[in-house]
């Protein structure tokens, strides 16, 4: 608990420093079980410039990630990369998800993933090194809800992965 | 008599119902015990501190209000080679205090990055499994810059060595006497101190380095500056960690500043040499720039910029600034530096805004920097008072923005090829407009940011929001092809987020600058959407605006508190808003308001078993009570045999009898005949007070919508009753139908409960079709 007071205290002091920023080089990924569909409800939110650039550097430099270019390819390269670098355990068994698509938001680039037949939720493992391959300072928070509950990991580097439990 | 008495009985018979019931199941039970006022209306007595002759409880500077002044006069020279800046200056300060002061207080805020700086003692740090080479070096084996001030004299006007105490970021002066009220003493400190590079080190102030070896300045809290003495704080003399900025009192500044010779320079203040420092070609160009409103005028170009990369003069030049009535002052220089300029009218005057940046700022700096700044000052002007300045600076600065009196530093830097993404034009957009609108609050309406850093940044961001989306109007191809600005804070529904988060990482706003967790949220967007809340939800924009004008207007060239806030947004407006402070400012309280129960009702021809076992239980009859109109619930057994009709006059018989009797055809004639009845039930899980919106959408697809002001709440904080007669019926009924509140959980915000989407189903629908 303590650490991740501490870290999320550095990332906050980073991203404002004075008055609004430095560069920074953040993700959030929300994570919500819903308990009807016993489904893991994932968005991911990235930076769209930060993840065009990585993604032409890994696959293709012709890559352009904007609403006004609706290129079938694009999903191909998005589902490759996120299925390397997003791995998810339930209760302590790895699950899989489905990659359902990506939606623009101004700056950022909203990937929508899902994980299904999810019977019962208390533990979850999440480890999450999206862009950390191109930028060093790379930290990638996750924010997953169960209910009323609702914790935090927040994934740098050197600690990429995390473990949350949800007692009922 | 005999009416009143029986409405008195049957308003008397509703609630006794509870209090009877409650009673015979608590049996034998303690008493309740006291409590005391926990009211969310109560008045913020205890939280603001007592009106007085300095302060009023109007929120006004009292009749005693006092600010101190400190001027300078000061010989600074940039070492370019060594990046060494040394300074020699003399403040005079006056003590407009009715107090006798027996030392001065000093700021040395480089001091956070001396040898010995405390700073990086206070941050938590563990060891880091895997880290780059140059963390590691930077962490482990380099040791650490020393950029702290040397101080190399402190002496009074007679050249008198004085005793002073450095206690870190503090020095504490001592004068051979008192300073007495009214009183002025004069004194000089020369230093000198190592520049920093900002972009590497972080820092608000310091140099950028160029692959071809040259340095692009932006110097600022450079010099010994004078603390604030005023009447809540005594001497502010909180140390500087590095995240609670400034407290600064007025003064004027008389400024020489010596750098090469090929350098350009701006800063704080009125350029009072500008024939020694401009060429003949900058001064035509200059007087051009005077009178071009509508697009920038080059004064330096990239090209005569270029040229000048690879000289290094080893000659010196002196730019010379006077400043009035400013708290502090910034400058800016480099050989490297592009510089336009052009003029915006602001209530009659001609400012001028400017703008300075080395070539690997354009195009985008070129194109945009400069039209920002002057639409800012317009924006801000509207929304506070007429900008006081001639002048308001623009620097490119790689990764940070900075404020300062008249100048700032900003980011948003394009790729080496020139080209840029849109997070990158709106970054800079947005924090051009921020940094700009600054010089408004906390420059000119001084707040203390060491304490209270919303007090500044979360004015400034809510003004921000307004002037971006001006500059959204104003400028449509600098947001093509977005149709709106597509701003970062100030909508309601974006605070949500952080709203609804984990408790433990989230404290009040009015908490100390080095206290918060998640500064950005907490110092800039949440005390920004609250206004923008009270602007358009609460107040109205003619209460707001007036009330937000005359708190700007009343603290300018002054040093207000958060009382003096809060107390002139009422004082302007009549409205008792101490609840909306309570919530939103001094606690982590959330907006979470919705529909508990609808329940439809007809008038019957009789009364219910409900209402004849009440009568009967008092051993009365109904009729002792008078006339009575009677309803019943939809979907109890007793609705299908007592049910209406039709018109509800035909079931109640003692309603018709009534009317008849008391009013005439006319009168009976533009009376309203609801046919629906409804009692509405409204919950509030979440602990913040809000107005609560409601729309009623009729059978026939219209719909109305009732705001129910706040203290709608102030009797009961977790739920409300509303009975609404309706001539049609109401098929829906939604809380806040357009997100104005920042509800955090809109499951519960329809009836009947509509199948709520999320935005992960409704996504995943979207790409089924």
């Amino acid at each position: 608990m303590k650490k991740i007071v501490f870290i999320l205290g550095v990332i906050f002091l980073t991203i404002s420093s004075f008055t609004t920023t430095h560069k920074f080089y953040v993700s959030v990924t929300q994570i919500d079980y819903n308990e009807e569909q016993k489904s893991l409800q994932i968005i991911s939110r990235i930076f769209v410039d930060d993840f065009e650039a990585t993604l032409q550097d890994r696959y293709d430099s012709s890559i352009k990630l904007s609403s006004e270019n609706p290129n079938d390819k694009i999903d191909g390269y998005i589902e490759k990369y996120l299925q390397q670098k997003i791995s998810i355990s339930v209760n302590g068994k790895p699950v899989v998800f489905e990659y359902i698509g990506k939606e623009y938001d101004n700056d950022l680039i909203l990937c929508y993933l899902e994980v299904e037949g999810v019977q019962d939720l208390e533990t979850i493992e999440v480890s999450n090194t999206v862009l950390m391959d191109a930028f060093n300072e790379q930290q990638n928070i996750v924010h997953v809800k169960k209910g009323t509950q609702r914790k935090s990991l927040m994934l740098e580097n050197e600690i990429s992965q995390g473990m949350l439990k949800f007692s009922e | 008599m005999k009416k009143i008495l029986c409405i008195l009985t049957v308003a008397f018979l509703v609630t006794d119902f509870g209090l009877y019931a409650q009673n015979q199941n608590d049996g034998q039970q303690r008493r309740q015990l006291g409590h005391t006022n926990e009211n969310k209306f109560k008045q913020l007595y205890d939280e603001f501190s007592t009106p007085n002759m300095y302060r009023t409880g109007s929120g006004a500077p009292g009749s005693a209000y006092y600010q101190q002044q400190a001027d300078y006069k000061m010989d600074i020279e940039l070492d370019d080679k060594n990046k060494k800046i040394t300074g020699s200056e003399t403040i005079t300060y006056t003590n407009n205090s009715p107090d006798v002061l027996e030392f001065l207080w000093v700021q040395l805020d480089q001091n956070r990055r001396s040898k010995d700086s405390k700073t990086p003692l206070i941050s938590s740090d563990d060891v880091k499994l895997a880290s780059s080479p140059e963390e590691f070096v930077g962490s482990f084996l380099r040791e650490p810059f020393d950029g702290g001030f040397n101080i190399t004299s402190v002496k009074d006007a007679s050249g008198k060595p004085l005793k002073y105490t450095i206690n870190t970021t503090m020095m504490r002066v001592e004068m051979p006497k008192n300073l007495a009220s009214g009183g002025k003493f004069t004194f000089s400190i020369d230093w000198w101190y190592n520049i920093n590079n900002h972009v590497d080190g972080r820092g608000r102030s310091g140099y950028e380095e160029f692959d071809d070896g040259n340095r692009a300045y932006v110097i600022a809290q450079f010099y010994p500056r004078m603390a604030v003495y005023n009447d809540v704080e005594g001497w502010q003399n909180h140390q500087f960690w590095g995240r609670g900025e400034f407290a600064l009192p007025f003064g004027d500044f008389e400024v020489n500043i010596t750098v090469p010779a090929d350098h350009i320079l701006d800063g704080t203040g009125v350029l009072v040499n500008r024939k020694e420092v401009f060429t003949s070609e900058m001064m035509s160009r200059y007087e051009k720039a005077k009178k071009s409103y509508d697009k920038p005028v080059i004064i330096v170009s990239q090209k005569e910029a270029e040229a000048k990369e690879k000289v290094f003069s080893e000659t010196k030049k002196t730019w010379k600034l006077k400043a009035e009535n400013v708290r502090d002052f910034g400058f800016a220089t480099s050989r490297r530096f592009i510089w336009d300029m052009m003029a915006v009218k602001i209530g009659g005057k001609d400012i001028m805004a400017v703008s300075m940046y080395p070539k690997e700022g354009n195009p985008l700096w070129e194109d945009w920097s400069t039209k920002a700044v002057a639409s800012t000052l317009k924006s801000y002007s509207r929304m506070t008072f007429d900008y006081p300045y001639h002048k308001a600076i623009s620097v490119h600065a790689k990764n940070q923005g900075m404020e300062y009196p008249m100048i700032c530093w900003n980011y948003g830097r394009p790729n080496p090829d020139g080209s840029y993404s849109d997070r990158v034009k709106f970054g800079m957009m947005s924090v051009i407009i921020h940094e700009v609108g600054h010089n408004f609050f906390p420059m000119i309406v001084n707040s203390d940011e060491r304490q209270w850093t919303w007090m500044d940044e979360g004015l400034n961001t809510f003004v921000q929001y307004v002037a971006e989306q001006d500059f959204g109007e104003w400028y449509p191809k600098a947001i093509a092809p977005a149709k709106e600005y597509p701003s970062r804070r100030g909508p309601a529904a974006k605070i949500v987020p952080y709203m609804s988060g984990d408790q433990s990482f989230i404290a009040p706003i009015m908490t100390n600058s080095e206290n918060i967790y998640q500064f950005g949220p907490n110092a800039y967007a949440k005390p920004a959407t609250a206004l923008n809340i009270l602007r358009e939800t609460v107040m109205g924009r003619d209460l707001f605006d007036y009330s937000f004008r005359t708190y700007s207007k009343r603290w300018m060239f002054k040093h207000p508190t958060p009382e003096d806030f809060f107390r002139t947004m009422e004082d302007a407006s009549a409205v008792d808003l101490d609840w909306f402070w309570r919530g939103w400012f001094y606690t982590t309280d959330y907006t979470d308001i919705g529909i508990g129960d609808v329940k439809k009702f007809v008038v019957s021809k009789e009364a219910n078993k409900q209402v004849k076992d009440y009568a009967e239980g008092r051993g009365a009859k109904l009729e002792d009570f008078g006339p009575l109109v009677f309803m019943v619930e939809e979907g109890t057994d007793e609705y299908n045999t007592m049910k209406s009709n039709g018109n509800i006059l035909d079931n109640a018989t003692t309603l018709k009898e009534y009317l008849m009797d008391n009013f005439s055809v006319e009168e009976r004639k533009i009376m309203k005949s609801p046919k629906f009845f409804y009692e509405v039930t409204f919950v509030k899980p979440g602990g913040l007070v809000m107005p609560l919106i409601v729309e009623y959408v009729y059978k026939d697809g219209t719909f109305e919508t009732v705001t129910y002001p706040a203290e709608i709440w102030r009797k009961n904080d977790l739920s409300v009753k509303r009975a609404i007669p309706s001539e049609k019926e109401i098929v829906r009924i939604i809380v806040d139908p357009n997100q104005e509140t920042a509800d955090i959980d809109t499951t519960n915000n329809s009836w009947p409960l509509a199948e709520q989407k999320g935005q992960f189903d409704k996504f995943k629908e979207k790409m089924k079709q």
